[in-house]
């Protein structure tokens, strides 16, 4: 850490103090730029976060960790205070209470809104002290900060507005990985607390926390099968495993899971297997090494033994929680498809497509294996760290989209320390035996080359000798070339920021054909609608995409939404949307439905509406009544997924079919009506529908709301009932030979 | 109790409004005024009980049952009428929008003019059949009049109708003496379909009637429309929103030719003499039968519903809370009042009869019989008390109370049972089970002290090595 920058007079003191002010000056810019480019569109989103720190501010903690919420999971309701993870909504809670205190007065709004960005601010930092922990090369951490600031992986869950869970629990991930990093390198129980700490909060923030508890053990378990056992382990390992625990277990979502779900069994295990190790070590100092094998052998055997057994024992009795399928879906890519169909559904779960990981990491991606190759070349204790963490997240990133956001750091830091250590060696401007050092961010235009001084460090002395570049020729293509990737890698970011992840899924914008932007906003118009003509407590069942949207912006209690913890409760709707009328009436009676919504993007166009979703609810509604929904009764003979003429009886029954092209074809002339989504013409006669009745349709036809009517007053069933309506007469009943039907009382 | 006050003086009011419960306007088609006087009786009653008669022609322009989508009259009275059609205002639809909109019908058909297609569709949607042939009569050879039916013997003699059901209140048995007769003239049977909860006959043929059209001159009939009790000769139908719905077989039985004709009963089944002559009780029973269709009687109305927490505690105090917590202790009240002719009296279900309340999600939790706990002037007062189940989630209290010629109740009530704040959970040391783990605390706790303590405060012994680097204690 002792390089100076380019000009030959700031050496010394005033070098140091001229480098910090740069190094904190360039960090304060990667903020900045993190910040700003998170910026292009802001749409609140999930509105349940908003609407959970807004409960928060107006009633106080205690309310908030006690909170029944009447309002979603009708009629269930959600012991939300149990169920969620509050750290983004305390978080939150504690900003708007410092600056209230600090007599800003600020909206709880804007602090929703702004703490992705901002804490993506923090990431950058976060990622900067971690790098620094694993290379002597400055600029490494600095590149990675600038890195992490724009990867498009993390801006996809931080952009202004994306006000999600993982919107502070990134900065936690990267700053409880530093703290780890620095305890371990310390042996600290100070640091190790620190660590707890960070962990502690990740836990109240995110489910992903979970990454942390595996990987922590993972490492040591690696640094001890490599025979580096140290006391600096020990200690730093058992203060954040114990106190880590601990912190985890007061959040009451998690409870008692740390000692019971077999995901957090890593970590126990190896907080055993540490304290064995220690005790085998202390044997070791007092026993003749002859007698110590033997006695070695022994107790590995029989702690393996009774550890194992234990395990089985426990699994099987039940007291540890079993595994659960998320878990399985993280080793077995197929394993969800097959068996737990909520899961398989959310499009987050989906195994990565490949060319993601160009889409999201674009240059980083090729660095990344140069980086992880690098941290060989000195590997101590942080750089093991550093390549468990790149296996296993590429791994896990592999498996689920979602996860690519817990790659995303890891990448940053290796291509950090890949470039880094290239721009290290070519930007040296004359003598091979002293290296240069880069302009602290490539991506600030072309870095000037600056001279460097001698090393003064021992660390870099110690090396082998550096095979210098000679020839300036060499360096200039080298630096340029490198220069170019890092500045169209800006440019891809910034494109990908903008077209990608800032388009909010509540609003869409299509182009009209002259080219200019057209607004699509029919979401919101159904929401409102919804909150200006509808009772305070009418019930809307929709499917669950869009229950916090309801929640939030149309302010009415749902059946189901984004919080999938109740399979049985999703498939209630699934059935009721997949059923024939008369059977999704009594459901929709029996669950006090007032209105049912449905997204149809056949007029528009629009390919993620409900016919296109409609498989995922058969089939979770088929794993709950296996009897009564059967997906093969949706596909013709031929296999095929159809919702023209050749669709089957069972489709064109189901109240979702019928729902979204009641009335569709009166939009068309005659024999021209088309579905769009699916490019295929549809009959000309629509389904009728007797239990629900039309409330409303939005411009578009993107949403449909249908009104659950009630039982017919004069007792008739439905059908009848609107068959009447529609001006048929009822057909007397013609006399047949045969025995009369008697009235019984 | 000063709700109850207040109900009181409530109750005084309508004794001084009278007629129905349900508002005064009343419609009666006909198709010629000059019919008028063949009921004037019958009108008269109704007239002197406060209806506000209002008399059209089915084929009048004024006829119209809706105004500016409102309802115009509160009551409809359909006679019969010798036209084909009924005329665009009284269609089918119309008229069951008429009762979707809280209107109640009194329709009466008769055997000697063919009933207007309009109505048979209503009826048939209603689920009440009539005969194929338009102008069969009822006719019963065992209970007819000997004086008018000589010959005819449709004239059917009918004893006061028994409750359906034994816990039901019965309406229409008049002084309740027995030995009356109610005559019925020339009407038409219907038959009532089984899939309608909504409908109840109100009066029943005798076991020996049958429908007959005199105009098939064939000597026996082969395959009557209905025989026996299957014959409904007064029907009713109470829709789900309470409004009334009554087809009188015969409207020749509100004239004033039969409000208190003398008639003779001919000889039973059994072989018993034929009675001595008697007074038709027709006016009594009209008046009953129209009080019950035009919302006079039976008519139940729900008062004040309370319920609160019974815990012993100043929580009591709120009256009905948005919220409560699962295992807390309920209590529910609902106060009752019924419609008789002209005044709310307090209501008391028949003997075996129950009220019950739900506490449901999803599905009833609780099932629970109401008690009586108080009676006023005109209302009664039920309660029950229970503890709410270990369940959370948005519950209902439901009182669903429907029985035949009573006006439905139908009563939720929604309620939030959330589940136990952090704070109310018993301390760790009161659960005896925990004592062991917290006394491991404090032992971990002051073992641990006690240990730093030791080895702050024990001076330590320098260290002498030998010269093999060994230590020498």
């Amino acid at each position: 850490m002792s390089d100076t920058v380019a000009e030959p007079f700031l050496k010394g003191n005033t070098g140091r103090n001229t480098r910090g002010i740069l190094r904190l000056s360039i960090l304060v810019l990667i903020a900045a730029a993190a910040i700003a480019s998170r910026l292009f569109s802001v749409i609140l989103d999930p509105w349940f976060n908003f609407r959970a720190t807004k409960y928060l501010v107006s009633h106080g903690f205690y309310d908030f960790w006690d909170w029944f919420d009447d309002r979603t999971w009708h009629p269930l309701g959600r012991v939300t205070g149990g169920t969620l993870y509050p750290g983004l909504m305390v978080t939150s809670g504690a900003i708007y209470h410092a600056l209230r205190a600090l007599t800003i007065p600020v909206d709880i709004r804007n602090i929703c809104v702004l703490l992705a960005p901002g804490f993506s601010g923090l990431t950058a930092f976060a990622t900067y002290l971690f790098t620094n922990e694993m290379s002597t090369s400055p600029s490494a951490g600095l590149l990675a900060a600038a890195f992490m600031g724009i990867a498009p992986g993390y801006i996809s869950r931080s952009v202004a507005g994306s006000y999600d869970n993982e919107a502070i629990a990134i900065f936690l991930l990267v700053y409880t990985f530093y703290l780890w990093i620095k305890a371990v390198k310390l042996g600290s129980a100070m640091w190790g607390a620190l660590c707890a700490l960070f962990y502690g909060y990740m836990v109240s923030a995110w489910g992903g926390y979970v990454f942390i508890t595996n990987l922590i053990p993972l490492h040591v378990f690696v640094l001890v099968c490599m025979g580096r056992f140290s006391p600096r382990i020990y200690v730093s390992y058992c203060t954040w495993y114990s106190l880590g625990t601990l912190a985890s277990m007061q959040i009451p979502f998690v409870g008692f899971l740390p000692i019971r779900s077999s995901e957090h069994m890593s970590a126990l295990g190896v907080f055993g297997l540490l304290q064995l190790v220690g005790f085998v070590e202390f044997v070791r100092s007092g026993v003749p090494s002859k007698q110590f094998a033997t006695l070695l052998r022994g107790f590995v055997l029989l702690v393996f033994t009774v550890a194992f057994g234990g395990l089985v024992l426990l699994t099987v009795s039940g007291v540890i929680a079993p595994w659960t399928g998320r878990f399985y879906s993280l080793w077995d890519t197929g394993y969800a498809k097959i068996h737990i169909p909520i899961i398989a559904s959310v499009s987050e779960h989906q195994p990565t497509a490949w060319p993601a990981y160009f889409f999201d990491l674009n240059l980083l991606i090729w660095l990344f294996p140069a980086g992880v190759y690098l941290c060989f070349q000195s590997l101590a204790d942080e750089q093991v760290f550093v390549v468990v963490y790149s296996i296993l997240a590429s791994y896990f990133s592999g498996v689920m989209v979602r996860l690519m956001l817990t790659l995303t750091p890891i990448v940053c830091v290796a291509a950090a320390l890949a470039l880094s250590s290239l721009l290290d060696t070519y930007l040296s401007v004359k003598s091979p035996e002293v290296p240069v050092e880069a302009g602290p961010d490539g991506t600030n235009g072309t870095p000037t080359p600056s001279k460097k001084a001698a090393k003064q460090d021992g660390l870099r002395s110690m090396r082998l000798p550096i095979v210098g570049i000679y020839t300036t020729f060499s360096k200039v293509s080298v630096v340029s070339a490198l220069t170019a990737y890092l500045l169209i890698f800006v440019l891809h970011c910034t494109w990908v920021t903008s077209n990608a992840y800032s388009s909010p899924s509540v609003v869409l914008a299509s182009r009209m054909p002259d080219g200019s932007q057209h607004i699509i906003d029919d979401y919101r118009e159904a929401y409102q609608w919804l909150r200006q003509n509808t009772k305070d407590d009418a019930k809307i069942m929709s499917w669950w995409d869009y229950g916090y949207q309801i929640g939030g912006m149309a302010d009415r209690p749902t059946l189901v939404d984004n919080n999938t913890w109740n399979n049985t409760h999703i498939a209630t709707v699934g059935k009721a949307m997949s059923s024939r009328e008369e059977v999704s009436y009594e459901i929709m009676r029996q669950h006090e439905v007032d209105y049912v919504l449905v997204v149809f993007g056949g007029l528009l166009g629009y390919s993620g509406d409900d016919i296109n979703k409609f498989l995922w609810m058969v089939r979770i509604a088929e794993g709950i009544w296996p009897e009564e929904v059967k997906e093969r009764d949706f596909f013709t003979d031929r296999g095929e997924y159809r919702v023209d003429d050749g669709a089957t009886e069972t489709m064109k029954n189901s109240l979702m079919y019928k729902m979204s092209y009641y009335n569709y074809c009166t939009l068309f002339p005659p024999g021209q009506c088309q579905d769009r989504v699916r490019g295929v013409k549809l009959p000309d006669v629509g389904p009728t529908l007797n239990t629900v009745e039309e409330a409303f349709t939005s411009e578009n036809w993107i949403i449909r709301i249908f009104k659950v009517k009630d039982l017919d007053n004069a007792g008739r069933d439905h059908a009848s009932a609107s068959s009447f309506d529609r001006g048929n007469k009822k057909k007397k009943t013609i006399k047949k030979r045969g025995p009369k039907v008697l009235r019984v009382e | 109790m000063r709700w109850i006050l207040s109900f009181l003086l409530l109750g005084l009011l309508a004794v001084v409004q009278a007629a129905s419960s349900s508002g005064n306007k009343l419609l009666v088609v006909l198709e010629e005024l000059a019919e008028k006087s063949k009921y004037s009786k019958y009108l008269g009653d109704l007239e002197a009980r406060g209806f506000e008669i209002t008399f059209e022609s089915p084929k009048s322009d004024k006829v119209a049952l809706f105004e500016l989508g409102a309802r115009a009259y509160d009551h409809l009275l359909i006679l019969p009428a010798k036209s084909k059609g009924l005329g665009p205002q009284l269609t089918p639809k119309l008229l069951l929008d008429f009762i979707n909109a809280g209107g109640n019908i009194l329709l009466t058909l008769s055997s000697s003019t063919p009933t207007q297609s309009a109505l048979i569709s209503l009826l048939l949607e209603l689920d009440i059949h009539l005969p194929t042939d338009r102008t069969a009569l009822v006719v019963d050879h065992f209970n007819y009049d000997t004086i008018s039916a000589a010959e005819q013997h449709d004239v059917v003699l009918l004893p006061r109708p028994d409750a359906v059901r034994s816990d039901l209140k019965n309406f229409f048995k008049g002084a309740g003496k027995g030995g009356e007769a109610i005559a019925f003239p020339r009407g038409v049977g219907q038959t009532l379909g089984n899939n309608s909860p909504l409908l109840t006959p109100l009066l029943r043929a005798p076991r020996t009637a049958y429908s007959y059209n005199p105009k098939d001159d064939v000597e026996g009939v082969e395959d009557p429309f209905a025989v026996g009790q299957q014959l409904s000769l007064i029907t009713t139908m109470q829709a789900r929103n309470s409004a009334r719905f009554t087809v009188i077989g015969s409207s020749e039985m509100l004239e004033d030719a039969w409000f208190g004709a003398k008639v003779q009963r001919s000889q039973g089944l059994s072989g018993a003499a034929a009675s001595k002559e008697i007074k038709t009780s027709n006016q009594e029973f009209a008046k009953e039968v129209t009080g019950w269709t035009f919302n006079e009687i039976g008519v139940l109305k729900v008062g004040k519903i309370e319920h609160h927490l019974n815990e012993g505690e100043a929580a009591d105090q709120v009256i009905n809370p948005k919220i409560y917590r699962v295992k807390n202790d309920i209590t529910y009240k609902i106060e009752l009042s019924e419609y008789q002719w002209d005044r709310w009296v307090a209501f008391n279900p028949e003997a075996g009869d129950d009220l019950q309340l739900e506490f449901s999600m999803l599905s009833p939790f609780h099932r629970l019989p109401l008690k009586l706990i108080y009676t006023t002037t005109n209302s009664t007062i039920w309660t029950t008390s229970f503890k709410a189940p270990d369940q959370h989630g948005i519950f209902n209290f439901k009182v669903n109370y429907k029985r035949p010629f009573l006006s439905n109740i139908e009563e939720k009530n929604t309620v939030t049972v959330r589940h136990f704040a952090h704070d109310e959970w018993p301390r760790s040391w009161v659960i005896s089970g925990a004592w062991p783990w917290i006394s491991g605390i404090a032992v971990t706790v002051v073992g641990w002290t006690a240990f730093v303590a030791l080895w702050l405060w024990s001076k330590p012994v320098p260290l002498k090595l030998t010269t093999s680097g060994k230590k020498v204690v």
